[in-house]
């Protein structure tokens, strides 16, 4: 975007193009009000995103935070064989694989259904009130939403009364405590939690749709169902795809608090994920180095997955990130 | 490039010497301050405090990993008022909110610490080494600790924090429960007839019984805390109830020094099977097992359960509430919990602590701390007799009197006073622990308890006519007399035993609390039928861990405990 709007008035004000670094210095003196602008946010970068990789190298050590850099001990790849080698590394990555997976697919088909149902409705005051209430969960911190879910499943919970009413189960379930519901659980509690914040971007996206098309659809005679089909949905695709990238480089992050308050000893199979693995084996017995060994290897892998979905992406011809 | 980096390296480093400079002279400055100040309260006592020498005022903080109180600065409190005029200075408390070993982590990654704090935790570097702060300012201190100065010190010899449960002159035993027991609700004692109970199936069966005759009530016949790291509430009684005291995840031979971890034996097996028929016959709360600590006290005060095990400095703001209320209304006595101290099958119970030296937790100063000096002369201040009084004890006249033989004691009034409200608005409750003190079965020079609660003259004024009753109907005057005489042992407690940071012993005591947790709450709600089944499979899980290595480790360091204290 940045490129694109600084791009218009270079084009428009060179007459005559000198090639290589010459052209680069003099575009470069052109836009000097765009490259100072640019200066804090590089800096931000640096300090920010950069720096810290610094740290990286406390993986490879058996780091005690007291010391100094040159004091540490160095370890090799101890703390990668450790974690690669433990029985359960491979049952929480897949937890933290399958819960990431159901937070992308469900997180995308509520939100974009949510959103195109949302566009079509013609009462504004409905809209809004639908809107802000789907969108208030999301400002509700997890321990309080970890509590409510909690109580709600609890044997003498809502859930429970309203099954036992019905006559469907006899006794109260202790949903928390089978693991295999534990997905579940988490999945509808984040789409409860995050679909309508998740909404705010599309419909953002459906408002840049030219009201000309609709129009002329409708002329065409497509009904209701047509014109979402054929014109909103190609409309926010590229939103769309965007995020989708986007969000593939976070399958290695699956959340932390939903699986730390909501998990327990009885699902613990199915709600530890990566990032609490590594509380409890990294953290929590100080060992510092097999956090960073862990954070290392789901930076790698995100970073892997980030660079397919967008090369998937060019290839179709798609929009993409780069 | 090269150039560049360099005077960037530089500049850095050039600032980061102003800002350490600007911090060193600040120090500087203080500590005379402080010296000044300490030396002119050297012999003020609590009432002079205010004709001082004004000094510069400070304020430091400490953070407290495990508080659960809110927020506060000392000096918003009376007595954290008088010490601040007596030493210029002011802590604020900071407590736990979230998780710990997070925030922990957040400390170390950044290196900014309070100025002390109370936890081991911390102590990977994190603490600076207090010997030669004590010599210099800390007579009151040595005096303190002195006799225990050689167990404080870690292994490379130096001292990096003050532990809390040192004993000062006579041990003076609890009158009150503050550790394990059995709890059950005093109507079910009073309905059946106050019995004794003394084995595990005579308390299960009182409790079935009285569920069976109020079918109506909603009542939950156990329950069970097993949230977070407080899960030992679960598998501890199994060690209780074959009469042991709380050694941790060890049981120690009395005269072999054997330590032998339970989490696998017969006794712990009996333990859930028994729960395990009591969810059978829907006596036990599944939801033990998925609830927080909240959630659990607020089943406790809410009258519907009958019994649990537990310890009590854990449920003490359940039973406090509880006890709150029965002094408002008689009727509400009934819900009290009171202590029994059960064993498999009526061996001698070990449910009070013997007098031990916990010496894996106490309070440090960190590298952080702007003036160390002055933290420990405030430590060393809070240390002399008469200041250990008022933490204690209070005002002289306004929370406690002496009557004519030198004893201290309590009125009615006094006691009626000092209730929740009143023990954060004067600072007992901040000054209650989780400071350089003496321990709480210390005795003072003069023969007093230290601790009220300890006094008999105000233990038995603490007593309301209900508690009057049920004791005489056992037959004993205290709580603590309804259990044995702690046996000496002298390594007690063995979990405070410490353990280096990610070595094998506490790598085994991780992931044997990570196979409890998932194991237990199958056992316990698996059906009898299937019991056994689940038990082996839990035993052949439990194979895998290097059980033989961590009891030999234990063993080791209880010989070591027990030839030191020769």
């Amino acid at each position: 975007m940045e490129n694109n709007t600084a791009g218009i008035p270079a084009t428009g004000a060179i007459a005559k193009k000198p090639a290589g670094m010459a052209r680069f210095f003099k575009l470069l003196l052109q836009q000097r009000a765009l490259v100072v602008m640019s200066v804090p946010f590089l800096i931000w970068l640096f300090i920010f995103k950069y720096m810290p990789m610094w740290g990286w190298t406390i993986a490879f050590q058996k780091y005690k935070p007291a010391l100094g850099f040159w004091e540490q001990e160095w370890a090799g790849l101890t703390h990668f064989r450790f974690l690669f080698e433990d029985e359960r590394f491979i049952r929480v990555l897949r937890n933290t694989l399958a819960m990431s997976g159901i937070n992308l697919v469900l997180g995308f088909v509520t939100a974009i259904a949510l959103a195109l149902l949302l566009n079509e409705v013609r009462k504004v005051m409905f809209k809004r009130v639908v809107q802000t209430v789907s969108y208030l969960p999301h400002f509700i911190s997890w321990v309080v939403a970890a509590g409510i879910i909690q109580s709600t499943l609890s044997p003498d919970g809502i859930i429970n009364e309203l099954l036992m009413k019905a006559g469907f189960i006899k006794e109260g379930v202790l949903f928390l405590g089978i693991p295999e519901y534990f997905w579940t659980i988490f999945g509808a509690g984040t789409v409860w939690k995050d679909v309508g914040w998740n909404t705010i971007v599309y419909l953002a996206a459906m408002t840049m749709i030219d009201p000309a098309q609709y129009e002329a659809a409708e002329m065409d005679g497509a009904g209701r169902f047509k014109r979402m089909w054929h014109i909103t949905l190609p409309g926010i695709k590229p939103v769309i795809v965007v995020l989708l990238i986007m969000n593939i480089g976070y399958l290695m992050e699956s959340g932390f608090e939903p699986q730390y308050l909501l998990g327990n000893g009885m699902n613990v199979d199915y709600s530890e994920n990566l990032d609490i693995f590594v509380l409890k084996y990294g953290i929590a017995q100080s060992n510092f180095s097999l956090s960073i060994a862990a954070g290392m290897f789901k930076t790698v892998v995100s970073f892997i997955l980030l660079f397919v979905a967008n090369n998937v992406s060019k290839r179709l011809g798609e929009a993409r990130l780069y | 490039m090269k150039k560049k980096s360099m005077v960037l390296v530089v500049t850095v480093m050039m600032l980061f010497s102003v800002v350490a400079a600007a911090c060193s002279s600040g120090n500087g400055g203080n500590t005379e301050g402080g010296n000044a100040g300490s030396g002119a309260s050297g012999g003020a006592n609590n009432a002079a405090g205010g004709e001082e020498k004004t000094q510069e005022k400070a304020t430091f903080t400490i953070f407290n990993g495990a508080g659960a109180a809110k927020d506060v600065n000392t000096n918003e409190t009376t007595i954290g008022k008088l010490l601040e005029d007596q030493t210029g200075v002011n802590f604020k408390l900071e407590n736990l909110v979230g998780d710990l070993n997070t925030k922990i982590g957040t400390m170390i990654a950044s290196n900014k610490y309070p100025d002390a704090a109370i936890d081991e935790v911390l102590g990977a570097g994190a603490f600076i080494d207090l010997t030669d702060l004590i010599e210099q300012h800390g007579p009151n201190i040595k005096r303190v600790y002195g006799p225990y100065f050689n167990q404080m010190k870690a292994e490379d010899g130096k001292i990096y924090f003050l532990p809390f449960s040192n004993v000062v002159g006579e041990y003076n035993p609890d009158p009150n429960i503050n550790q394990g027991a059995f709890w059950v609700q005093r109507r079910v004692l009073k309905e059946a007839g106050y019995p004794q109970i003394k084995t595990m199936d005579e308390y299960f069966k009182l409790i079935e019984d009285y569920v069976a005759k109020h079918p109506d009530e909603d009542l939950t016949g156990f329950v069970s805390l097993t949230h977070d790291w407080r899960f030992f509430a679960t598998t501890n009684p199994p060690m209780h109830l074959m009469g042991y005291p709380n050694d941790g995840e060890v049981t120690v031979d009395m005269n072999t020094f054997e330590a032998k971890t339970y989490s696998a034996s017969d006794a712990t097996k009996r333990w859930l099977q028994k729960l395990s028929e009591l969810n059978a016959k829907g006596l036990f709360d599944k939801a033990s097992f998925v609830d927080n600590y909240d959630q659990y006290l607020a089943k406790l005060t809410s009258g519907k359960v009958l019994g649990f095990f537990d310890y009590g400095w854990q449920i003490g703001n359940a039973q406090n509430v509880l006890k709150d209320a029965a002094k408002k209304d008689p009727a509400k006595d009934d819900f009290v919990y009171f202590p029994l101290p059960v064993t498999f099958d009526g061996e001698k119970d070990q449910y009070l602590d013997p007098p031990g030296f916990v010496k894996n937790r106490g309070i440090g100063i960190t590298v952080s701390a702007k003036d160390p000096a002055r933290i420990v002369q405030y430590f060393d201040n809070l240390l002399k007799e008469e200041n250990q009084i008022l933490k204690s004890w209070g005002i002289k006249g306004e929370t406690y009197e002496v009557d004519e033989n030198g004893r201290f004691y309590r009125t009615a009034e006094q006691i009626a006073k000092i209730d929740e409200a009143f023990r954060e608005e004067f600072g007992f409750k901040y000054y209650d622990w989780n400071w350089p003190n003496y321990g709480t079965n210390s005795t003072l020079a003069d023969g007093n308890a230290y601790a009220p609660g300890l006094q008999p003259e105000v233990f038995q004024m603490s007593l309301t006519e209900a508690d009057k009753t049920i004791l005489d109907k056992y037959g004993v005057r205290t709580y603590a007399e309804l259990f044995a005489a702690p046996d000496e042992r002298p390594w007690f407690p063995a979990w405070g035993i410490p353990k280096e940071q990610g070595s094998e012993p506490q790598m085994y005591e991780t992931k044997k609390t990570e196979l409890t947790r998932k194991y237990f709450p199958k056992l316990v709600l698996a059906s009898p039928a299937e019991f056994e089944s689940v038990w082996a499979e839990y035993m052949g899980e439990f194979g895998k861990l290097d059980t033989a290595g961590y009891e030999k480790f234990m063993t080791d360091e209880i010989k070591k405990l027990v030839e030191q204290a020769k």
